[in-house]
């Protein structure tokens, strides 16, 4: 863990979920193969000059292998489900009927390139949906980023919170207790080991859990102001109802298209603020909040403009596999648009 | 030696939430026998990634409606405890992203503590187990439900079963959560894996049976090991760990004497009273 | 007969819910503002729960039934769970590691102020008022779990104080912590109490250290009752004294002092007397030296990665001695123990058990022709190793994983192979009274530490190795502890221990070895030692130097001789 002070240029974790979330709406849109490389470019660039130091920054490049895999996998199961077809054969794998409770699978068949080239295509743009989560994990650090969830989820926050500092004093007690163990003179059978290994572990582990509410309740965890609750439960559940409409009219075909975008947006406004309401109950305050300036806007402004460009965009250029246009490049170059801001001093 | 009370209390409100997301969920996570041609989805392979994000957005709501009912420090710290019993134990885990052991405490956690904890549970031991092992990803809000559901199941469960029946049971009820769980990703996560363009993907639309089948054939054939082993593992950790988990996680809850916390209001029965300054 | 004070009890029982008699009884007593007020009493006695009914914890959080009144600065904690309290009594808990709810040390300084919602420019403020007040300047942005004991105390102390409470409870802060890291926490207390009026209520086993400071003392009794009052009037009757205490009652001084210095003053005389008694007696050690040696260990290296724990020791342990190793924490005490049992890492070096009969009969040698051979204690089966040496460690509990004692008792003749009933025999004899189908995890300190004793002891080991067996047990236990460790030397045991209790070490061992920094400074008959160090010398050697007097005990015994 490195041992330095909260750096002052923090970004606020929001901007940067709020960025990725952006890139990731225009990954959607990509027309063709090129397109999603350039903004997975731009992604990578910004991940490696502005991350953090946390250890997810350095678990970046296991995403960036997540994404290779899902492409070969697309294109494994391109090669042995896919519905064949296309021009430019590569090979012509022998096809293997399966029996027929399958419902009439054929196995391999020929292999083409333009079949291979789509399946990857398509592959390339989940794998960099992925790697804008990876991304903003890499950005940000999470567990500043707990700290900046709203008071009314302080249930999985604060509980959040004391799992991450018990779970390495679970390891060490963990390792502590195996050795006390081995002191009692048992050839204990390896199943009958773990048995008694976890029953001290997990009393001490119980204890301590115990003690730590007990410090919580000490220090004033949970004070309330009075009064305001009874418009939370309302809201909360109005935000569900509208969520299983809004879901259900996603996904039903036959009612109209422009009807779930509200019924959802209608529900996140509610549950935004049943939150700000829960929230305003609870006394807590922050310690050195991060706080959102020119340069948080900015960058998810960027974010935004680059989800507004694929949506809204001209689209032009040539399509498939190869597909790239104009408005993507611009898309990529907007995306990097992060660097000069944090970087600047 | 009865169960203590609940550590979450569940309220009238808090229960209709929960049924409310569990509806959510049940969408969610069969979306691709349910989706019809023509809707906002049925071409867009990153559906999971946007209900990922509804999912997501119940589940805080359900959180919030559960913390808002009053919930003692003492229930937060067992949860995050049993949260970091299960983070530490998924790296163990081998197979598919490493489930397995995590969902043991999370059943034994509901099966003591009750059904509003063994959701809480489920949602925060997934959650803090992507935090510490950086498995984030839009899978998570799937995981976290999953998981929550589990959770509540457990506590669910006809309550006066002791000893060697109760173990079996739950040794049962986790083999088959375990396997569901993982047909149950394997299928909101289906079209991601495979695009349209397969001989096993989906057909928005097509009828029930048919995709039904092309999903079957899928799923026996990418996963139908791991799922299996995920079963086995989590029966043989019931049987082996559960007695003195059991044990250990009652012991502690009665020593604990959960109470309401301001909020929720109400006297307690040991001659303390509690102003209630809240509501009125 | 109450008088106004910051703290006041009216009448108070307290009884803990699934128990059938009352915790404390009838308790009526009020602590004045800006005292520091030291509680004592046994373990298991009230003394926490005292404690916890100041902060509002007992009744709200652990639940049980409260009956009559306790006032802190006019709030009546029944109508004030503690979360109502927190702006006026800071908590600090027995073991501070398990009250950290987050990893850093500025995260945990601010965390109190959070919930009491307080404003961020004041939360800044008022850290680096307690940073620079405690002393924290150098630990500020480290995690918690690299922290030393003392430093880690100091944060709990601090983190408590940010929310400025005028009364801070405090529950053993220095039980755990070597001499050097007492000090420190103790410094800062009495930087509170005198500089910032803060009234300070604490209860705490090793009395020596803090007797000096306070101004009022409440006396907890295993019935329950509660006696407050000033320090000489309730140390007067009491069981549980320092050592300066009992001395002064032996020497029979007119005023009781409380500080070595006071007693110093007040020495002359007796210092005479001994001079003369002592010059008329024979000097020699009474250890048991001449015994055949039991452990050898040449050159015992230990690194744990770059950290070199242990580098080059060279020990003899001969069968019937009592040794003590003594060294601040991190100096590399519990890893000679582990390294010499043979299941701790060696990096280099050799150990060497040898065959010794115990005075029982027992037999331990079991290879016939190579009586004089020693055997590396890591190449010993388990079963094997726990009948020539056994290692009772640092948390006792770590080794009980069954359901009741007799269970535990049970499977240690089980794995020792010793007769059936063996264990339980020496537990009757360590702790007697214990019922046997008690949950391990229910006993006291003490009472748990006699489990492991005897559970370690059903084989008969020759060779004994305790970690800080001292940890958490009060005046009684360590004396019962004393008495057994010296029977089991007598009969032939070699007994190695670690511990930073200077007055249990000076009551106990003959021969003090002190580790620092991983090497052997010193080793040698324990009255040596301890007399010529000065952060290891016992209160007696302190108020009688130049004389080699440790315990109360050697005083009378000089004085009887004398005459």
């Amino acid at each position: 863990m490195v041992d330095r002070l909260v750096p002052r240029g923090t970004v606020h974790p929001m901007a940067w979920w709020g960025w990725a979330f952006g890139i990731a709406i225009a990954t959607t849109k990509s027309p063709g193969a090129v397109s999603t490389g350039l903004l997975i470019a731009a992604v990578v660039i910004v991940v490696a000059v502005c991350h953090g130091d946390s250890p997810f920054a350095r678990a970046f490049p296991a995403y960036l292998a997540l994404g290779a895999m899902i492409v070969l996998i697309r294109v494994v199961f391109h090669i042995l489900v896919g519905i064949k077809g296309g021009s430019g054969f590569v090979v012509s794998l022998p096809r293997i009927p399966l029996p027929d409770w399958t419902g009439g699978i054929e196995l391999l068949g020929p292999v083409s390139v333009s079949g291979v080239a789509a399946a990857a295509t398509a592959g390339l743009a989940l794998a960099a949906l992925l790697l804008c989560f990876g991304a903003a994990i890499a950005l940000t650090d999470p567990q500043r980023t707990l700290r900046s969830l709203p008071a009314s989820l302080h249930l999985l926050g604060t509980a959040t919170v004391i799992a991450m500092t018990l779970a390495p004093q679970l390891v060490e007690s963990w390792q502590r207790v195996r050795r006390a163990q081995a002191l009692r003179g048992q050839r204990v059978r390896r199943l009958h080991a773990a048995s008694a290994t976890t029953s001290p572990v997990l009393q001490d582990a119980l204890e301590r859990s115990l003690k730590i509410a007990a410090s919580m309740d000490s220090r004033g965890y949970a004070r309330m102001r009075a009064g305001g609750s009874a418009l939370v439960p309302v809201l909360t559940i109005t935000a569900l109802v509208g969520a299983a409409l809004g879901t259900y009219a996603l996904m039903d075909g036959a009612s109209p298209r422009w009807l779930s975008i509200p019924l959802l947006a209608g529900g996140a406004v509610a549950a935004v603020l049943g939150s700000m309401m829960a929230s305003r109950r609870i006394h807590a305050t922050r310690y050195r909040p991060d706080p959102w300036g020119l340069r948080e806007t900015l960058i998810t402004g960027s974010g935004m403009a680059v989800a507004a460009l694929a949506l809204f965009g001209p689209t032009g250029g040539s399509q498939g596999a190869a597909g790239w246009s104009a408005v993507f490049l611009l898309c990529a170059v907007v995306a990097a648009a992060p660097i000069p801001i944090v970087v600047a001093p | 030696m009865r169960d203590s009370g609940p550590a979450v209390p569940l309220g009238a409100h808090t229960t209709l939430a929960l049924v409310l997301a569990t509806g959510v969920g049940i969408l969610a996570f069969t979306w691709p026998l349910l989706v019809g041609r023509g809707s906002l989805l049925d071409h867009n392979a990153s559906a999971p990634v946007l209900l990922g994000v509804v999912l997501l957005g119940v589940l805080s709501v359900v959180l919030i409606a559960l913390g808002e009912g009053g919930i003692d420090a003492k229930a937060i710290a067992m949860l995050g405890l049993l949260a970091s019993v299960g983070a530490v134990l998924r790296p163990l885990s081998a197979g598919s992203a490493g489930i397995e052991l995590v969902f043991l405490f999370i059943v034994l956690g509901g099966r003591v503590f009750g059904a509003g904890f063994g959701f809480a549970l489920g949602s925060i031991t997934l959650f803090a187990s992507a935090l510490l092992t950086g498995g984030l990803g839009p899978w998570l809000p799937f995981q976290m439900l999953a998981a929550s559901w589990i959770g509540m199941g457990a506590g669910l469960l006809p309550r006066r079963m002791r000893g060697r029946l109760e173990l079996a049971v739950l040794a049962g009820y986790a083999a088959v959560c375990g396997f569901l769980y993982g047909q149950a990703m394997n299928l909101s996560f289906w079209p991601f894996t495979l695009g349209p363009g397969t001989a096993l993907s989906f057909y928005p639309g097509a009828p029930l049976g048919e995709n039904l089948q092309r999903f079957a054939v899928f799923s026996i054939t990418t996963s139908l090991g791991w799922d299996l082993m995920r079963a086995g593992v989590l029966a043989v950790g019931v049987v082996i760990l559960g007695r003195r988990t059991l044990d250990a996680l009652r012991r502690t809850a009665r020593l604990a004497a959960f109470s309401p916390a301001p909020g929720a209001g109400g006297n307690r029965d040991d001659g303390a009273r509690v102003r209630d300054d809240t509501r009125s | 007969m109450t008088a106004a004070g910051i703290i006041q009890l009216d009448h108070v029982e307290f009884r803990y819910p699934n128990s059938s008699h009352p915790v404390l009884h009838d308790v009526t007593l009020a602590i004045p503002e800006g005292e520091l007020c030291l509680v004592i009493g046994p373990t298991g006695s009230g003394k926490s729960t005292l404690l916890q009914l100041v902060n509002g914890l007992a009744p709200h959080f652990t639940g049980g039934q409260l009956t009559g009144t306790v006032t802190v600065d006019g709030r009546d904690t029944r109508l004030h769970p503690p979360r109502d309290l927190a702006d006026l009594v800071g908590a600090v808990g027995q073991d501070p590691v398990a009250g950290f709810v987050t990893g850093r040390v500025d995260d945990e300084l601010a965390y109190g102020m959070e919930q009491l919602g307080l404003p961020d420019s004041v939360m800044r403020t008022r850290i680096e008022e307690v940073v620079d007040l405690i002393g924290l300047e150098a630990v500020r942005h480290r995690p918690l779990s690299e922290l030393s004991a003392g430093e880690q105390q100091r944060v709990a102390i601090a983190s408590v104080l940010t929310s400025h409470p005028r009364i801070l409870v405090l529950d053993e802060p220095t039980s755990a912590l070597d001499p050097t890291g007492a000090e420190e926490v103790l410094a800062a207390i009495l930087r509170l109490v005198h500089d910032l009026g803060i009234t300070v209520l604490m209860a705490e086993q090793r009395l020596e250290r803090v007797i000096q400071y306070a101004d009022s003392m409440v006396r907890v009794g295993d019935d329950g009752a509660a006696h407050s009052g000033s320090p000489a009037a309730i140390l007067e009757g009491s069981p549980l004294a320092p050592p300066i205490v009992e001395l002064s009652r032996l020497a029979a001084w007119e005023s009781q002092p409380r500080s070595i210095r006071d007693a110093r003053r007040l020495a002359g005389p007796l210092r005479d007397r001994l001079r003369e008694s002592l010059s008329l007696q024979s000097a020699g050690p009474t250890s048991g030296a001449d015994g055949s040696v039991a452990l050898r260990t040449e050159g015992l290296r230990v690194r744990y990665g770059a950290v070199h724990a242990l580098a080059g020791v060279d020990i003899t342990l001969r069968a019937g001695e009592l040794a003590a190793v003594m060294g601040r924490n991190g100096s590399g005490k519990s890893s000679l123990l582990w390294a010499l049992q043979g299941s701790g890492v060696r990096s280099g070096g050799t150990v060497l058990v040898y065959d010794t009969t115990l005075d029982s009969g027992a037999q331990v040698s079991t290879r016939p022709g190579r009586r004089q051979a020693g055997v590396d204690p890591r190449t010993l089966a388990p079963d094997e190793a726990i009948r020539r040496i056994a290692l009772v460690p640092q948390n006792p509990s770590d080794l009980l994983y069954l359901d009741s004692v007799l269970a535990e008792c049970r499977a240690a003749d089980r794995a020792a192979g010793a007769a059936e009933g063996t264990a339980a025999t020496l537990l009757d004899r360590l702790a007697p009274g214990l019922p046997e189908s008690r949950h391990p995890r229910d006993l006291s300190e003490g009472e748990r530490l006699a489990l492991v004793l005897a559970v370690q002891l059903a084989g008969q080991p020759a060779i004994l190795l305790l970690d800080e067996p001292t940890r958490g047990l009060d005046y009684d236990a360590k004396r019962r502890l004393g008495e057994v460790l010296k029977e089991l030397a007598a009969i032939g045991t070699a007994v190695l221990l670690s511990s930073h209790d200077v007055e249990f070490v000076a009551r106990t061992a003959d021969r003090v070895l002190v580790l620092a920094r991983g090497e052997l400074l010193t080793d040698g008959p324990a009255q040596e030692v301890l007399t010529a160090s000065p952060s290891f010398a016992p209160q007696v050697a302190k108020i009688l130097r130049p004389l080699p007097l440790l315990t109360v005990d050697a005083v009378r015994a000089a004085l009887v001789e004398g005459k």
